[in-house]
């Protein structure tokens, strides 16, 4: 995984202005915000951002959270993330009005990076995991690539509205209970469209995760289709210097910060 | 036209008993394990403006680091148990000297290790490298011939571990002192006594925390060092005890995340600070305090940042005896 090519922008702190709040997901939330000159074009699907979740005069939570960008408006130079209201840090970010000023670091960390010869892409999607993966399902269609993107959640309210994702996109769901798509995990869909698809990207939990590996190891020939996927690690610094959001390799220590949070699936040692 | 006013002085002599000098531009230093190498931060700020750096603690040979979760958030502060991943001293000197050696600031180096011939043997091979102005000694690490007794607990190891640093380099030697050492003043009159050039204080402090979900340890590690705002004022009294007992200069760590933290430790006896947590929330926090406290001396009058160092002192203060605050220091209740 690598920055892509063309415009990147080095990290930086801002101030961006919220100016939309979109319920989705249940109890989750797509928040808009303005950034600064050039960070729509300049920013990757895999990239995230590190929010300030609290009064600049406070010391709780200390720590930013690292946030996916879930989408860019190229033309109004704005982006969004997708927020699950888990604990302290994200239930202040997702209860601020329109109008407030969040303290912005980045943007952060690697790409997904999408060979040279691919034309088809399977994205899986596990809860707000969903959010890179939008940005992705955007930067492919622009570039008049097919899209698979599909996800899993308990029940519809769970999933992704499909006015998210670009009209193009195949949007195949599964929910635990039925209510839309096929009934069951998301994974258990995944072993037929590995065939179709040049490359599979995946984001969400650790068991998604897990359960695609195995889907994938037994469905796949050789080492095609390969995997890339973002993993989650608590983050400190976001800048490689701490060396506290470390994933295993085989090539060893790889920060997730700046190394990641993109893997490639075969690379990472699975514990 | 009148005579513009001269910027106060805000330089810092961190070695004045060592011919080869650490003269800092100003008091602002980066804090070993949370600025890399350097060069992670330069994306982002103009590391050639502060004081100096220190870089992560370097070890004998190459680490890997502890298993993941390395990290934990507490109140104000956060429990890190990194477990030292580093590229091991051989490692290091072929990476980062090189660099460094283009750079005007200052790069201090950070050692670790668990036996007083490695650490000699790591300040021997880093005395000739281009681009190391000092040596951090960071004595916060198990002794394995005391049984894994931390060196820094104890004054007697830790003068040994500062004698054969000494003796190994020509090179301005800082000591970072433990807070967990029941004596600290003790500690700190021995790495003195053994050849310290400088004093920093303080390392992290050991703790803990469980998720009461899972009912386990939340880092891998167990257990971790404490840093940012809540260690402060542990930090600032351990600061203002050891300045009242040492003549070398002292730099003040612990919890410093604005310009009156850093006052704090100017005023409790430090010449010179170091920020580390703090870094993580603002990035920007060094360039802030550079400008802040150079505005802050001229906007009191004051010609040196000199003046400022030890002022809460008794000697300083006409309203106190030293006798009741030694009083103060020792009474915890
Ligand atoms: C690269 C990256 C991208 C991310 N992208 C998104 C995103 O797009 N949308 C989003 O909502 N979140 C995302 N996260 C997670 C986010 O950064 C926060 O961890 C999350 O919002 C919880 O923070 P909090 O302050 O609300 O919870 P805290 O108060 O920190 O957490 C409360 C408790 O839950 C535990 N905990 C925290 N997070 C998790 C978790 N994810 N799984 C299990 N236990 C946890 C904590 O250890 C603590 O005990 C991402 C994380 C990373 C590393
Ligand atoms: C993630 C992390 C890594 C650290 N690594 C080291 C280290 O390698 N060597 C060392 O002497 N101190 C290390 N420290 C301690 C800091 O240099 C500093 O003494 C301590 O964090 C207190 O300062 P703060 O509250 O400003 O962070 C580390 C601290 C943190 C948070
Ligand atoms: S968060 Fe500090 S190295 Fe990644």
């Amino acid at each position: 995984m690598q920055s892509a090519a063309g415009a990147t922008m080095r990290p930086r702190e801002f101030l961006a202005e919220l100016l939309a709040i979109e319920p989705v997901m249940g109890d989750s939330a797509i928040l808009t915000f303005t950034a600064p000159e050039g960070f729509a074009k300049a920013v990757g699907a895999g990239q995230f951002l590190d929010s300030l979740c609290r009064p600049e005069s406070a010391h709780d939570p200390l720590l930013r959270r690292p946030y996916s960008i879930c989408s860019v408006d190229r033309a109004r130079n704005t982006f969004t993330i997708l927020v699950r209201p888990y604990g302290r840090g994200s239930a202040w970010l997702i209860n601020q009005p329109v109008g407030t000023l969040i303290d912005t670091l980045g943007p952060l960390g690697n790409r997904f990076e999408v060979q040279p010869k691919t034309n088809r892409l399977l994205l899986v999607a596990g809860g707000v995991g969903a959010a890179p993966l939008v940005l992705l399902a955007e930067e492919a269609v622009r570039r008049g690539q097919s899209v698979a993107y599909m996800m899993g959640a308990q029940n519809a309210e769970g999933l992704l509205p499909a006015h998210v994702l670009p009209e193009e996109v195949e949007y195949v769901v599964a929910t635990d209970d039925g209510s839309a798509g096929a009934k069951g995990f998301v994974t258990d869909l995944v072993g037929e469209y590995l065939r179709w698809a040049d490359q599979v990207f995946a984001c969400g939990p650790e068991p998604m995760f897990r359960s695609l590996r195995r889907v994938v190891l037994a469905n796949r020939i050789g080492n095609a289709p390969p995997v890339q996927v973002s993993l989650e690690r608590t983050m400190a610094c976001g800048l490689g210097a701490c060396l506290g959001c470390v994933v295993e390799t085989k090539h060893g220590m790889r920060t997730s910060c700046v190394q990641g949070p993109v893997y490639d699936m075969d690379e990472v040692i699975w514990s | 036209m009148s005579e513009a006013l001269a910027a106060p002085d805000t330089t810092v002599d961190l070695a004045p008993r060592n011919p080869r000098e650490l003269v800092l531009r100003n008091p602002v230093m980066a804090a070993s394990g949370c600025f890399g190498y350097g060069q992670e931060y330069a994306q982002i700020i103009d590391v050639q403006r502060l004081g100096a750096f220190v870089s992560k603690g370097i070890t004998p040979k190459p680490r890997a680091g502890n298993a993941m979760p390395r990290i934990a958030e507490t109140p104000a502060g956060m429990l890190n148990a990194i477990g030292l991943q580093n590229p091991g001293i051989r490692g290091f000197l072929k990476k980062y000297p090189p660099i460094w050696q283009h750079w005007q600031v200052p790069a201090i180096v950070n050692i670790s290790a668990e036996a007083v011939d490695d650490y000699a043997m790591m300040a021997r091979l880093l005395d000739e490298a281009p681009g190391v102005a000092g040596i951090e000694v960071n004595i916060s690490c198990p002794n394995i011939a005391a049984g894994g007794y931390c060196f820094g607990w104890d004054p007697e190891m830790s003068a040994d571990v500062t004698r054969a640093v000494r003796a190994a380099t020509t090179l301005p030697v800082i000591v970072k002192l433990s807070p967990g050492a029941l004596d600290i003043i003790g500690v700190a009159q021995a790495v003195e006594e053994a050849g310290a050039d400088a004093i920093s204080l303080i390392n992290t402090l050991v703790g803990m925390t469980i998720d009461t979900r899972t009912r386990r340890p939340v880092l891998a590690n167990v257990t971790g060092g404490l840093s940012g705002p809540a260690i402060r004022p542990v930090a600032v009294r351990m600061v203002y005890q050891v300045a009242a007992a040492v003549k070398v200069p002292i730099i003040g760590i612990g919890g410093i995340a604005s310009l009156n933290d850093a006052l704090e430790f100017f005023l409790a006896g430090a010449s010179a600070i170091q920020v580390g947590t703090a870094l993580f929330v603002q990035p920007g926090i060094l360039m802030r305090l550079i400008d802040e406290i150079e505005a802050y001396l001229a906007a009191n009058g004051l010609n040196q940042l000199g003046e400022l160092v030890g002022r809460a002192h008794p000697a300083h203060r006409a309203d106190v005896t030293a006798d009741s605050d030694v009083a103060l220091a020792v009474a915890e209740g």
